[in-house]
């Protein structure tokens, strides 16, 4: 085996491990009917430890290591990053939204299962049915997903017109204004057209994954 | 000889009688007169995939069509290009956006600026700036037309827009703020020395312009290796006055939009120059009498 091989191998492995501690406690917590901000205090510190990790996914892409484009994962690390770090993370009344259950929710789902898949890919030995999954479960989870991060976005915009963070205001030596609630606005009206463009290639994908495969295969994919 | 047309997934649109010696337009004009919505423009032919290639040897216009050895019942592949919009048309359009968007920043900004009491005078910098973008895109559109030869006559019409929203947008971005009532203007020699600078690499851009233009002759088809003037050290000179001009501009300015519209170019134009510079040195290879490539820069040194 070649050393990249087993680090993806690892670092798929080690992400994997990661969603699962926050998809138990997760569920844990939702069987003891804990309330949103108990289980943001449970689940909370281990997202933010395997989504700031997975900005090596757009190393990876960059170096090469995988065939993803780098702009690709980097916006989407970015998209994730931005909700949990900057927005659902500092104002702690979101803590107790449900709008934040459901989005963590959603992503650990997604991940328990997409984590675990490219990780057997990278070794060979993916069971059909993970696959499968893979390429199924994406179809309710990442519209939910969406519908939670927005929600957030738009629960925080009163905070953020207030607080203003991450903004600048002139005059400044920049000669630039960077409003972060107008960018949140913004982000929001885009945020339909771009998610649809990722949901709409994995719906390409997932025809082409899940389609019976060529015994004899001329190009590989 | 019979041709076989077919789509990228095998199924057979057309066949058409064609003269092996006949060039590969006129198989797209004979195509059309076959298919009306597919104007030889929008029309793409390749041969069919061969072993270990992801793509199709593309047929050029000018070449025959046994120069590809298609023979009497030879296949082709079809691919519809989309409605096509001519490159000239296109430059112009995004061109003319930002010299007319910019200044009106500059001149109305009783309107742009509602609320704010816009100051009596603009700063020098502002002035100049107003100046040297305004002469920048004029420039450009000259160019468009007297001294740029495309190398296709026709792109992709949703290129249009996106093209357009790019510089359109970017110019609105920028002249907000530098035109802005509350715009702090930096050290006004320096800013004058930028802009000068800046204007110079624009002359270097106009005669790297020129240079490219000439390489080929009416009628040629082939790449050329650029000499004289930059060329000879870097391959995409014309690219390094540009991002030059760009840096020293938002250099004079201070207004971090500018450097993101500076940065943003310069990403797009280093992928090109990239691309230009691989197909040069894979073009001329020293074999078979062929001149070898020298050893240049790419775009910025010493960077790349």
């Amino acid at each position: 085996m070649r050393i990249s091989q087993a680090y993806l191998a690892l670092y798929n492995a080690l992400q994997a491990c990661g969603w699962a501690l926050v998809l138990a406690n997760l569920l844990y917590g939702i069987l003891r009917k804990d309330l949103p901000e108990q289980l943001y205090a449970a689940a909370g510190p281990i997202t933010n430890v395997v989504q700031g990790a997975s900005l090596l996914e757009t190393v990876h892409a960059a170096i090469g290591l995988v065939p993803s484009s780098p702009l690709m994962s980097l916006m989407q690390w970015m998209g994730r990053s931005n909700v949990l770090f900057l927005i659902l993370g500092p104002i702690s009344q979101l803590h107790s939204s449900w709008w934040s259950v459901l989005m963590l929710a959603t992503w650990a789902l997604a991940e328990v299962i997409r984590y675990p898949q490219y990780a057997l890919s990278s070794l060979g030995s993916c069971p059909a049915w993970l696959t499968w999954l893979r390429y199924t479960m994406f179809i309710p989870l990442y519209p939910a997903g969406v519908v939670a991060e927005m929600g957030l976005m738009v629960a925080a915009l009163p905070d953020l017109a207030e607080r203003k963070p991450y903004s600048l205001e002139l005059p400044n030596p920049y000669n630039w204004a960077f409003s972060y609630h107008r960018f949140i606005q913004v982000v929001l009206a885009l945020y339909p057209f771009l998610w649809w463009q990722l949901y709409s290639s994995l719906l390409r994908a997932r025809s082409k994954k899940l389609a019976p495969q060529p015994p004899k295969a001329s190009k590989s994919q | 000889m019979k041709l076989e047309v077919v789509s990228r997934s095998g199924q057979t649109i057309a066949t058409l009688d064609v003269n092996p010696e006949a060039p590969v337009s006129e198989l797209k004009r004979k195509f059309y007169g076959l298919k009306r919505k597919y104007y030889p423009s929008r029309q793409r032919f390749t041969l069919p995939l061969k072993p270990g290639e992801k793509r199709g040897t593309v047929l050029d216009d000018s070449k025959s069509l046994s120069h590809y050895g298609l023979g009497d019942g030879g296949k082709v592949e079809f691919k519809d290009l989309g409605p096509q919009i001519g490159y000239s048309t296109v430059f112009f359009w995004e061109y003319f956006g930002p010299l007319v968007v910019y200044p009106l920043f500059f001149f109305f900004p009783k309107y742009l600026y509602p609320h704010l009491e816009a100051p009596k005078q603009h700063h020098l910098v502002q002035k100049l700036a107003v100046a040297y973008w305004s002469f920048h895109y004029a420039k450009r559109i000259l160019e468009t037309f007297t001294v740029h030869k495309f190398g296709h006559a026709t792109m992709p019409i949703f290129n249009l827009f996106k093209n357009c929203a790019y510089y359109w947008g970017y110019a609105a971005y920028v002249s907000y703020f530098v035109n802005h009532p509350k715009f702090t203007p930096p050290n006004e020699k320096a800013s004058v020395a930028c802009l000068g600078l800046a204007l110079l690499m624009q002359l270097g851009n106009l005669r790297s312009h020129l240079i490219l233009s000439n390489l080929r002759k009416p009628g040629e088809k082939d790449y050329k290796i650029p000499r004289g003037f930059l060329f000879n050290n870097v391959t995409c000179a014309n690219y390094t006055f540009e991002i030059w001009g760009w840096l020293l501009y938002s250099a004079a300015v201070q207004s971090i939009p500018a450097y993101l519209f500076a940065i943003t170019g310069a990403l797009q134009m280093t992928q090109w120059a990239i691309a230009k510079h691989k197909r040069l040195v894979k073009t001329f290879d020293g074999k078979d009498g062929r001149p070898k490539y020298p050893r240049r820069w790419i775009v910025f040194p010493p960077f790349l």
